[in-house]
């Protein structure tokens, strides 16, 4: 299993946060976990989020990139664990 | 100026010459707008038509094709539309009206959200509900639609928007949209693979058409006479007269094409995304090759197989910078041309029915230069890939992703359209033509002059072909023998048409055809046994094709 923490700047335009959540649902990679903080003008969300899957993760880091509303993708952590959701609570 | 006048004003400034849509209540200020305005609209029977002719006009010249409907059963009726361009990367901009701001998330009259709807199958979209947006939405709309890789973007206009006055002001300049240099040091390293290389394939997709890439692809293949082979969109991007060509890959590709594949050592992958239906099972695909990746978007490389040499970026510069390597290949050239002669389609058919192959090729021996054929889906559509020639990409109008019953037709319309003179034939199954029939009156409307060669087998022929082949012949809701007479059909919607039923009268059908000087229907009566020959099997890789086994 894959486990994938990104740090995110993502522009608050409409719908922006569900892009993000429908992309990581749509590509089977499950969410762990997820933090969205607005910045102090509201015109973008800083966004961390794990996921997991049998997927390979830099396809999935390539994907979000390519989403219009994303300004900024870090990967903080990236490895496998062998129990999924408990092992990448470990990572996050 | 009202939001409405400005959109139209700002189409007009983006070059748009049609609107394909539908009117109703939400979008009524543009429908208004648009009577000041030189673009020409063109109503359609059904917005799904609507998304289906942009799309057929945009595959036919290269252009964002535009359409429009209202909010609720108009906008959801897109959806199709939308999600077929975006499977097939397709540049579109798809315009709903909405119902006013104060009424949305009231579950008003007509509202759904359009929005939320086709999140997954747009490459972005706008709901714009500050008339202070409108600018650049309708601006970004149409960069980011023919950007990069192409694809569908939704401008969801709230009716009291387009409603609004305000002092608009043209949004920016034209976006550099020319895709990434590739990396040198990828360069060097495909150039060693293809120097190294024994045995090397291309795989040819649609992205080298829609990059704009065809001359310096041929100028590639002349240069290095590495075989190719192509998926389905990947047509034409070489004539496929052309002497290298083996024609398409996979699941109803040409056993020289799949032999090759599996066999080579170096697949050079261009503008294409191994797909299931090219791929076969794809840990059995191609499994002693290396691979190069050429494409202009990174999530497709390396997404379903690794890519020795990511070449991402501009096609163009990534093939002129190959065009002079130097490639060892004479006696695998030599074996791929020998698998392509030893399986040349075989046209002979004992039966005194009409052998749908044999139609196409003739069809396509005769058609003119300036032929485009636009498909449906099923087992027409496979024929046609493997039997008609093409010279150009943008010539074969073809639903590979979505597999859109009902696409035919109103792509025909589209890009009938935008050419004017080109011969433009639908190549339609009796299914798919009952998708999208009523579009016959948009025909009989514009008086457009598309051939309709239907082929009618009375049955769902592709899905019935597997329930024969995989599911022990059991037949389940694949009898179409109460289809309407569609000759009467289509004259009574204005459409000539005639019907064509012995392999004696295939020639002076062709000549009906192509001598008509308007719209006109062959509905040509085909066996309902008749299958599509090889087919790999589902789970089964391409080293396994089926054929047929004639009495």
């Amino acid at each position: 299993m894959n486990v994938l923490t990104l740090q995110l700047r993502v522009k608050n335009e409409e719908g922006a946060l569900l892009r993000v959540l429908s992309m990581a649902r749509r590509r089977r990679f499950d969410l762990i976990n997820l933090t969205a903080d607005s910045s102090a003008d509201g015109s973008f969300f800083d966004v961390r989020m794990t996921v997991q899957a049998e997927r390979s993760a830099p396809a999935f880091v390539r994907q979000i990139e390519k989403l219009v509303d994303v300004a900024h993708v870090e990967v903080i952590k990236s490895g496998e664990a062998e129990n999924g959701a408990r092992a990448a609570a470990s990572l996050t | 100026m009202k939001g409405s006048q400005f959109l139209v004003k700002a189409l007009e400034r983006e070059g748009v010459e049609f609107i394909f849509g539908y009117p109703g209540g939400a979008i009524m200020p543009v429908y208004d707008a648009l009577l000041d305005s030189h673009i020409r609209h063109i109503l359609v029977r059904h917005e799904q038509a609507a998304a289906l002719a942009a799309d057929g006009y945009a595959r036919a010249t290269g252009k964002v094709g535009v359409c429009m409907a209202t909010s609720g059963p108009g906008a959801t009726n897109l959806v199709t539309g939308i999600a077929n361009a975006y499977m097939d990367s397709i540049p579109m901009v798809a315009i709903t009206g909405q119902v006013a701001t104060p009424l949305m998330g009231t579950d008003a009259f007509q509202e759904v959200d359009i929005f939320g709807i086709t999140l997954p199958v747009v490459k972005h979209s706008f709901l714009v509900d500050r008339a202070a947006d409108l600018p650049r939405a309708v601006h970004e709309a149409f960069c980011i639609a023919k950007s990069g890789r192409p694809g569908p973007v939704l401008i969801d206009l709230p009716k009291d928007v387009a409603n609004s006055e305000a002092d608009f002001e043209f949004y920016g300049s034209e976006a550099d949209s020319s895709a990434a240099e590739p990396d040198r040091e990828a360069i060097a390293r495909a150039a060693q693979l293809i120097e190294n290389a024994h045995r090397p394939v291309i795989y040819a997709g649609g992205g080298i058409g829609m990059a704009g890439a065809i001359r310096e692809f041929n100028a590639f293949v002349d240069a290095t006479r590495i075989p190719v082979i192509s998926t389905l969109k990947g047509i034409g991007a070489i004539p496929t007269q052309h002497p290298l060509f083996l024609g398409m890959m996979g699941m109803h590709g040409t056993k020289a094409s799949n032999h090759a594949v599996q066999a080579c050592d170096l697949l050079i992958c261009i503008g294409a995304r191994f797909d299931d239906r090219a791929t076969g099972k794809l840990a059995g695909f191609a499994t002693g090759a290396r691979v190069i990746h050429m494409d202009a978007d990174a999530s497709e490389v390396g997404k379903l197989r690794h890519a020795d040499a990511p070449l991402i970026g501009d096609l163009k510069k990534t093939l002129r910078a190959l065009t002079t390597v130097a490639v060892d290949g004479d006696a695998w050239r030599r074996q791929c041309l020998s698998w392509k002669q030893s399986h040349a389609w075989n046209y002979d058919a004992p039966a005194p029915g009409i052998y749908a192959p044999w139609f196409l090729k003739r069809l396509a021996q005769r058609a003119p230069e300036n032929v485009i054929v636009a498909c449906d889906v099923g087992q027409h559509q496979m024929w046609v890939a493997q039997h008609f020639d093409f010279a150009r990409p943008e010539q074969h109008l073809s639903s590979g992703g979505l597999g859109t019953m009902g696409f035919g037709l109103p792509a025909a319309i589209g890009a009938q359209l935008a050419y004017p003179n080109a011969t433009v034939i639908n190549v339609s199954g009796d299914g798919s033509m009952m998708m999208n029939l009523q579009e016959l009156a948009t025909l009989r409307r514009y008086d457009l002059p598309v051939k309709i060669v239907l082929f009618d087998n009375r049955a769902l022929g592709m899905v019935r072909q597997w329930q024969e082949l995989f599911h022990a012949e059991r037949y389940s809701e694949v009898d179409l023998s109460d289809n309407p007479d569609f000759s009467r059909v289509a004259e009574s919607m204005g459409i000539p048409a005639f019907r064509v039923e012995s392999k004696e009268h295939i020639e002076d059908a062709i000549d009906n055809l192509l001598a008509t000087s308007g719209p006109v229907m062959a509905h040509v009566v085909i066996d309902q046994m008749a299958n599509v020959w090889p087919i790999v099997g589902p789970g089964k890789t391409n080293s396994e094709m089926m054929d047929e086994v004639r009495q």
